[in-house]
């Protein structure tokens, strides 16, 4: 809401500068800005029309006499709505409009000695349908700008928080400003007669409508408003309609009170507030037909809907300018049925935003009769206040809060005495005394759905007393219990580990879209957006190589074609989630110059290849101190089967890793020897209290590895051995690792060094093998029979194995 | 002639041939033609038989002196030669050492990922613990547990993800994790909890996934003044010992008094300009004392405790950090913009 700062000061005697005032208000609570009203334009005066004629040369044209009391201007216009005696900004030779200084201008054989101006020209309006035509109070002859206040006025901007509805007018902000500056607001009383004449016929049959006023008022004058009334709500940024339509949006600015204006003749008999009927029509001000459901208040005729309470009003019912009698609606419906219906039907309005945020109930018929009061001053003198109707079922009871000293202190941290709470409570216009251990409030209409406990009268306490004028203290915290510490360094070390290995982090947004599941070959994930943005965000992924491939597909487009990148993100399933941590490789790693020594230089790459990506896993498994895990062939859809593996942990599946397929990478449009795995670091759980370190998970391995202990260094030398096997070519080097490994106490480490096929079928692999005994040194001797036993357990194993050489 | 004199005059031979010696060959043939079991010098001493037993004596000492002075001469320039053959080797295999090196091009960490660390470890040395929770959330631990009822204008205030799944969200902050906690801990309770949270929003200033870091410390007798200490500590650890904050009241359900903090513009030390659009404040975090409402939903005696809590954007403080235009930047996974930091 932005009103003009002089509007504000009607109703507190304040003379702190806009800026002050706006700092204060940031300072306690409410998001103030200030600006100026538009700019100050010389050469602008205010003129009186004393004859219009249409241009006798050019069609669509006038021509104009205005004067300013002195002088007479010629002046051309094209604006069809200038009548004599209109009133209107007069742009005089010299001055600047928009840019464009205005000069003499030949129209035919006519000189136009000037420009009338619209609102829109004044940059006051985005559009304007014809010249601006000021009320007939208008004073002729008067320098437009000052008159205006353009370039002198300031302007107030609010944003409110929820639960500041009190604020978001004009009489709220005073209230406001009056208590941070400790100035007491002011506000003239209504006076107005009303006759019993015509009681109009109106009945509540609905729990949502808390207050329901109706004022009968004859004779009305539709006009445009008065000079006053039109320029504040021009620089509130509304547009004067008429009068009547003018002073409810008037008072709705002021009073924060929400009114609306019938034709009276053109409702049939009697009024109803009520629910809507399911599907029932309403043809709104707006020229929309809406369909109503039985949730919506609705104020109706005897032929149906003439307005959705609190949000608009009808079309059939609407004031224009042959109106002659109203009915003024003034009344305090229920915040959240107005919110669903809003919502639902997407309106809002400055009504409808106001009765979300909640009215001040008592103090509505001084609002409306604040509007009738200017309606009989401003809609002719025959007005007469023919009657009112009130319905009130339940009075306002205010709730009285306590405020204990002892709470003020347990929660700010300063001692506030009792004295002062009750002060600044009452300088909000919050009725409080003193009582034993505090104070004691009653809280007024206007903050009842805000202040409803102790608490929220403690927060408006401090915020008048300045929060920031209160000192800091440091707390002392107790010893964290490192519970999830844990796991948080555990994720770091993951993240530095790919890091420092040349892998670039991404993060990618959890959403995906059907199109890249249906390339992948892959099921539709388990969770749905139901309101999604995009169908590309439809989904919250299940698994991490759908977002790094287009991270891939993005880098494509600038022509990166070389890529690492890793993403640690968690991912979705019905009942539960996981992080996890994927990787995605393409391309050369490692590019450079390299020495030989034939003193050739040469550039050499280093691509990732199968086992490079499994070089890199192992390792960062290692680290965690997992060396025991066993691969098995992959089934993904999108990989390769034959260059690709699942990795099993104890038995349980924590990742795979492995090159795309090419029938995927294809229509995906991604090179073919792209590498994607993704490992499983820990189970989310939804549930309270469930143990989230399950099987299958990478963290859960890392909490529940053993605390390695010290062996003594050996004392005795190792000998090393070469042996070399032939094997089908079934027989994986696995498996021959593996029955090495269990065939013999003195083998301490194994490592293969040749393998090639001997034919189609068979090949020969060549390992090297360390024997230690840590007893004593081993013989030539006790090797050579040591190998023999193990050649012979092997062979068992391994149907047809054979040493070779 | 006497023996002495040849013998001398060998030396003198020998010492002019091993300097002009160039290679170890030279100094072998030197040292044949001098020293062998046919050298010049056994010649010599050949008619050594001739001389008496004194003679003899004599010019066998100086024989043997003449020896060691040649086999001396021969290692020295031995060594030298080794030392000048090494010296070339090493030349001839020498490296530009402006090439292109070789080796892996270690990775760029996230700039999100970075910075939430470096909160989080912020908090950590403060003594607070680390907290999660599930993105898919419970719509109770998202809204109405936090004091966000249905139908209340605060749900605007969060445009929300539903799914497919009855009762559930996309988290739309991380204060859940805070009833999480409460439900599951008895206090003393210090937690940051840091993750992605999501809100249906697209624009160069939003995203629909985002990250927070929630604060929540409970425990009898904080107040106010613990909370703005805390912050105040945090934020000059990130951005610096000079910077000051300013804590305006504002609404958040969760937390009453509830306050809007920010942080003296360090672009331009809160005289005002673009980065602050002329305010000389940047608006940082939320944060407020924990509302009575949320530990009564927990069942926390709020007589008997109370507590702060706060929520800050990363993306935010990030973007402030790095100057950083456009938030959508962060999730594409463009390298070009990865490998800037
Ligand atoms: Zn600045």
């Amino acid at each position: 809401m932005k009103v003009p700062y002089s509007w504000i000061k009607e109703f507190v005697d304040i003379d702190k500068s806009a800026e002050e005032v706006v700092e204060k208000l940031n300072e306690t609570g409410l998001e103030a800005t200030v600006e100026t009203f538009g700019e100050y334009i010389p050469n602008i005066i205010t003129v009186k029309v004393l004859s219009v004629k249409k241009h006798p040369e050019k069609d669509r044209l006038y021509i104009c006499e205005a004067t300013d009391g002195n002088k007479t201007y010629q002046i051309i216009t094209g604006a069809d709505n200038v009548k004599k005696d209109s009133i209107v900004l007069l742009a005089q030779i010299g001055a600047d409009i928009k840019g464009i200084t205005i000069k003499e201008r030949k129209f035919g054989s006519y000189t136009s000695e000037g420009m009338f101006l619209s609102l829109e020209e004044l940059g006051l309006a985005d559009n304007a349908d014809g010249v601006w035509l000021l009320p007939p109070d208008t004073p002729v002859g008067v320098d437009g700008s000052k008159l205006l206040g353009l370039g002198e006025e300031k302007l107030i901007e609010i944003d409110i928080t929820p639960n500041r509805g009190d604020a978001l007018n004009v009489k709220g902000l005073a209230r406001e400003i009056g208590a941070i500056f400790n100035i007491k607001r002011k506000e003239k009383k209504t006076d107005i007669k009303i006759l019993n004449r015509l009681i109009p016929n109106i009945s509540l049959e609905t729990d949502k409508c808390y207050r329901y006023r109706g004022i009968v008022i004859n004779n009305v004058e539709i006009k445009p408003s008065s000079l006053e009334v039109q320029l504040k709500l021009i620089k509130s940024g509304q547009k004067p309609i008429n009068n009547v339509v003018d002073i409810t949006n008037y008072i709705l600015l002021q009073e924060g009170q929400p009114l609306h204006a019938f034709d009276l003749d053109k409702i049939e008999g009697k009024i109803t507030v009520r629910n809507a009927k399911d599907g029932e029509k309403f043809l709104a001000l707006d020229g929309n037909e809406y369909s109503l459901k039985s949730d919506d208040i609705v104020i109706a005729d005897e032929n149906g809907v003439i307005a959705l309470g609190g949000i608009i009003g009808g079309e059939t019912t609407k004031v224009d300018e042959n109106t002659k009698n109203i009915l003024l609606e003034a009344a305090n419906f229920d915040y959240i049925s107005i919110r669903k219906t809003s919502k639902r039907l997407a309106i809002t309005t400055e009504s409808s935003y106001r009765f979300e945020r909640g009215i001040d109930v008592e103090s509505l018929p001084e609002a409306e009769n604040k509007a009738v009061e200017m309606i009989l001053d401003l809609a002719g003198n025959n007005s007469e206040v023919m009657g009112e109707k009130d319905i009130y079922l339940y009075p306002y009871q205010p709730k009285e809060i306590k405020v204990r000293e002892r709470t003020v202190k347990r929660i700010i941290g300063i001692d506030i005495p009792k004295e002062e709470i009750a002060d600044i409570l009452n300088r909000l216009e919050i009725p409080t005394e003193t009582i034993e251990d505090g104070t004691v409030s009653k809280i007024p209409a206007f903050r009842s759905l805000d202040l409803t406990r102790e608490i929220d009268l403690v927060e408006e306490v401090g915020r008048l007393k300045g929060f920031n004028e209160i000192e800091e203290s440091f707390p002392s915290i107790p010893i964290n219990t490192d519970k999830n510490i844990s796991y948080y360094k555990f994720e770091n070390r993951t993240r530095d580990f790919f890091i420092d290995n040349g892998i670039n982090e991404v993060i990618t947004y959890s959403f995906v879209g059907e199109r890249i599941y249906k390339s992948l070959n892959l099921p539709l994930p388990d969770i749905e957006i139901t309101n999604h943005l995009t169908t590309d965000f439809r989904f919250m992924r299940d698994n991490l190589a759908v977002s790094l491939i287009q991270v891939q597909k993005e880098n494509l487009r600038h022509q990166i074609k070389d890529i690492a990148v890793f993403e640690i993100g968690e991912v979705f399933f019905n009942d539960f989630e996981e992080i996890r941590i994927g990787i995605l490789l393409r391309g050369d790693f490692i590019k450079g110059f390299n020495f030989k020594k034939n003193k050739i230089f040469f550039t050499t790459k280093e691509k990732w290849s199968f086992l490079e990506v499994k070089g890199l896993i192992e390792s960062y498994l290692k680290l965690l101190g997992i060396t025991d895990f066993e691969l098995k062939h992959s089934e993904k859809t999108y990989l390769n089967q034959y260059e690709s593996a699942e990795i099993f942990v104890r038995g349980f599946n924590v990742g795979y890793f492995g090159k795309i397929h090419p029938e995927v990478a294809e229509k995906v449009e991604i090179h073919k020897d792209t590498y994607i795995g993704e490992l499983k670091l820990k189970y989310v759980s939804r549930k309270l209290k469930e143990n989230a370190l399950k099987d299958g998970y990478l963290y859960t391995y890392f909490k529940l590895k053993d605390t390695p202990t010290f062996k003594d260094l050996p004392k005795y030398p190792s000998v090393k051995r070469d042996l070399a096997f032939e094997v089908d070519d079934t027989v994986s080097v696995e498996e021959i690792f593996k029955e090495l490994g269990n065939s013999s106490k003195l083998i301490e480490k194994i490592s293969l060094f040749d393998i090639y096929y001997l034919d189609e079928n068979r090949k020969s692999i060549a390992v090297s093998v360390d024997f230690r005994d840590r007893e004593k040194s081993l013989s030539d001797e006790e090797i050579n029979r040591e190998v023999e036993s193990i050649v012979k357990k092997l062979k068992e194993k391994i149907k047809g194995l054979k040493l070779r050489g | 002639m006497g023996l002495k004199e040849d013998l001398l005059k060998l030396k003198e031979e020998a010492k002019k041939l091993i300097e002009e010696a160039k290679d170890k060959n030279s100094l072998d043939k030197i040292k044949v033609k001098f020293l062998g079991k046919k050298g010049e010098i056994k010649q010599v001493l050949k008619s050594l038989g001739k001389l008496s037993p004194e003679e003899r004596k004599d010019i066998g000492k100086v024989a043997n002196r003449i020896k060691e002075e040649i086999e001396g001469l021969l290692k020295d320039k031995l060594a030298y030669i080794k030392r000048i053959e090494l010296e070339r080797e090493l030349r001839e295999n020498r490296i530009d050492i402006t090439l292109p090196s070789h080796w892996i091009e270690t990775g760029h960490q996230h700039l999100i990922t970075k910075t939430l660390q470096e909160v989080v470890d912020i908090f950590i040395s403060m003594g607070f613990s680390v907290a999660e929770g599930p993105e898919i959330e419970r719509e109770d631990y998202n809204f109405d547990m936090l004091n966000i009822p249905k139908d209340h204008p605060a749900r605007d205030m969060q445009d929300t993800f539903f799914i497919n799944k009855d009762g559930y969200v996309l988290r739309t902050h991380t204060s859940p994790v805070q009833i999480r906690t409460m439900l599951t801990e008895k206090p003393p309770i210090a937690i940051v909890a840091p993750g992605r949270v999501y809100r249906k929003d697209m624009d160069p200033t939003h995203t629909p996934m985002f990250h927070q870091i929630e604060g929540l410390l409970v425990d009898r007798n904080i107040t106010y003044r613990d909370l703005k200490g805390t912050l105040q500590k945090f934020l000059q650890e990130v951005f610096g010992k000079d910077t000051r904050i300013r804590l305006r009241p504002s609404y958040f359900p969760f937390t009453e008094p509830s306050f809007e903090v920010d942080i003296s513009c360090s672009m331009c030390d809160g005289e005002g300009c673009r980065v602050c659009k002329g305010a000389g404040w940047l608006e940082i975090l939320g944060s407020g004392m924990v509302d009575p409402n949320v530990f009564e939903a927990v069942g926390i005696n709020p007589e008997e405790y109370s507590g702060f809590a706060f929520g800050l954007g990363v993306e935010r403080i990030v973007m402030l950090k790095y100057r950083i235009p456009d938030i959508r930047l962060f999730y594409y996974g463009d390298m070009r913009f990865i490998k800037q930091f």
